[in-house]
């Protein structure tokens, strides 16, 4: 089987969070398996193409783990971090927690679209959950150069990006947003709970396109 | 100055919590996979945050119960679904939008306002939303919320030494978050509960803690 054709192999970071082996499913794509976190945590990655840290995870040992994360990228890996990443793991970027703003007022828009996402997901619907506005994101993140923001708030403020360019692997990160194939506890709205399942497959389609190409390349 | 020991599983908000100028002196972050009895010892109190690591915590839990029988008080907030608390926690889907839609009508029914984590706390400040319930507590424990179901939410012991405080609500959590605008209300009493001082001044954010080494 060509290599393209294979599930890719996905490592989710797990901080024993509650309900955490609920939200992603593994299909004909992509295969996971959950990493639990314990006492000098310093996983193999080797058998691994995609390293999800998810919403609630443990930036302290993730920040222990740089070295192993960075080494990862650099051999073409993929990235995808939803949490708010206080600790200075994420080559480049930096997420930084705020509330000066209300969330009466947040909106969120798409900035730039080079990937399609738009097809794949409705970001109006992200933006209210029983009505109430600001529930998915919080802070912002300070992209690296040559990034692409995906999602902005009302200040212009990147919320989604992805960065191709800090490293030879790709990093799709969200400021604390979750992005997971379920997650009831984080909103039953059924069109903010469909936006944030179809946003996170648009960009797990992003990571697969670049993955495919590698694997023509 | 006396000091609440939070316990920390790296997860954001515990961070923010603890790094916002009123609550810095009063909190210390205590990573879980690093705990240890002398650290412990220099702690007043301690304050386990929902979306803890109860794995870990429930593979150290004679700390907590050691901690415990000095006298000393626990505050344990969220879901508890490892067994290191003698109660059994079940999930529920949260609902976090009844002030919306029928603000006369919370989820929780009942609260003892004679609590002194509760005394002077309006209805809204006592409860924005749960994360699961308790099905079974302990005999020898006492009942402060219940929701609508008779499902235990907050309740209270002193069998094991000091006072260990357990509730589904998630106040440091949300309170990191920074989304819910009263809950300054719940965690400076939750503080003085603890540690007999009132928190002072605004939650401010330094962005200087972020991008940060740990």
């Amino acid at each position: 089987m060509p290599r393209h054709q294979q599930p890719l192999r996905g490592a989710i970071i797990s901080n024993s969070i509650e309900g955490l082996d609920q939200l992603y499913r593994s299909d004909h794509r992509i295969q996971y398996d959950i990493l639990e976190i314990t006492a000098d945590f310093q996983p193999d990655l080797s058998a691994y193409q995609l390293l999800i840290a998810p919403n609630g995870t443990d930036h302290v040992a993730l920040y222990r783990m740089r070295d192993l994360i960075h080494a990862f990228l650099d051999r073409g890996g993929a990235l995808l971090c939803c949490d708010g990443w206080f600790t200075d793991w994420v080559p480049g970027n930096r997420w930084v927690m705020d509330n000066t703003k209300k969330t009466i007022d947040v909106r969120y828009t798409l900035r730039d679209d080079p990937f399609g996402i738009e097809e794949e997901f409705n970001i109006r619907n992200l933006n209210f959950s029983h009505g109430i506005s600001g529930w998915w994101a919080c802070g912002y993140i300070e992209a690296a150069p040559g990034a692409t923001v995906l999602v902005e708030d009302t200040w212009q403020r990147p919320l989604v990006v992805v960065d191709e360019a800090s490293t030879k692997g790709i990093m799709v990160l969200s400021a604390s947003g979750p992005l997971a194939d379920l997650s009831y506890a984080t909103t039953d709205d059924s069109k903010a709970y469909a936006a944030m399942s179809n946003l996170y497959k648009a960009l797990i389609n992003v990571i697969l396109q670049r993955t495919k190409k590698e694997a023509v390349g | 100055m006396k000091k609440i020991g939070l316990i920390f599983n790296g997860v954001w908000s515990h961070y923010a919590f603890a790094k916002a100028t009123k609550y810095q002196e009063l909190y210390e972050l205590l990573y879980i996979h690093d705990l240890t009895a002398g650290q412990l010892a220099e702690m007043d109190a301690l304050a386990i945050p929902f979306q803890s690591n109860h794995k870990a915590i429930a593979e150290r839990q004679d700390l907590i119960y050691d901690f415990l029988a000095q006298g000393k008080k626990v505050f344990v907030e969220g879901d508890s679904s490892a067994n290191w608390l003698d109660a059994r926690w079940e999930d529920r889907p949260v609902n976090n939008f009844w002030w919306v839609k029928d603000p006369t009508n919370p989820p929780v029914s009942d609260t003892d306002y004679d609590h002194p984590v509760y005394r002077g706390l309006t209805p809204r400040q006592a409860f924005w939303h749960y994360h699961g319930v308790y099905t079974r507590i302990p005999g020898h424990a006492q009942v402060i919320q219940s929701n609508v179901d008779g499902e235990f939410i907050t309740w209270e012991t002193t069998h094991y030494g000091g006072h260990l405080l357990a509730t589904t609500l998630d106040p440091i959590v949300e309170h990191g978050i920074q989304q819910i605008t009263h809950l300054d209300n719940y965690c400076d009493r939750l503080t003085e509960w603890l540690i007999g001082t009132r928190p002072e001044g605004d939650f401010v954010i330094d962005q200087g803690d972020y991008g940060v080494a740990f």
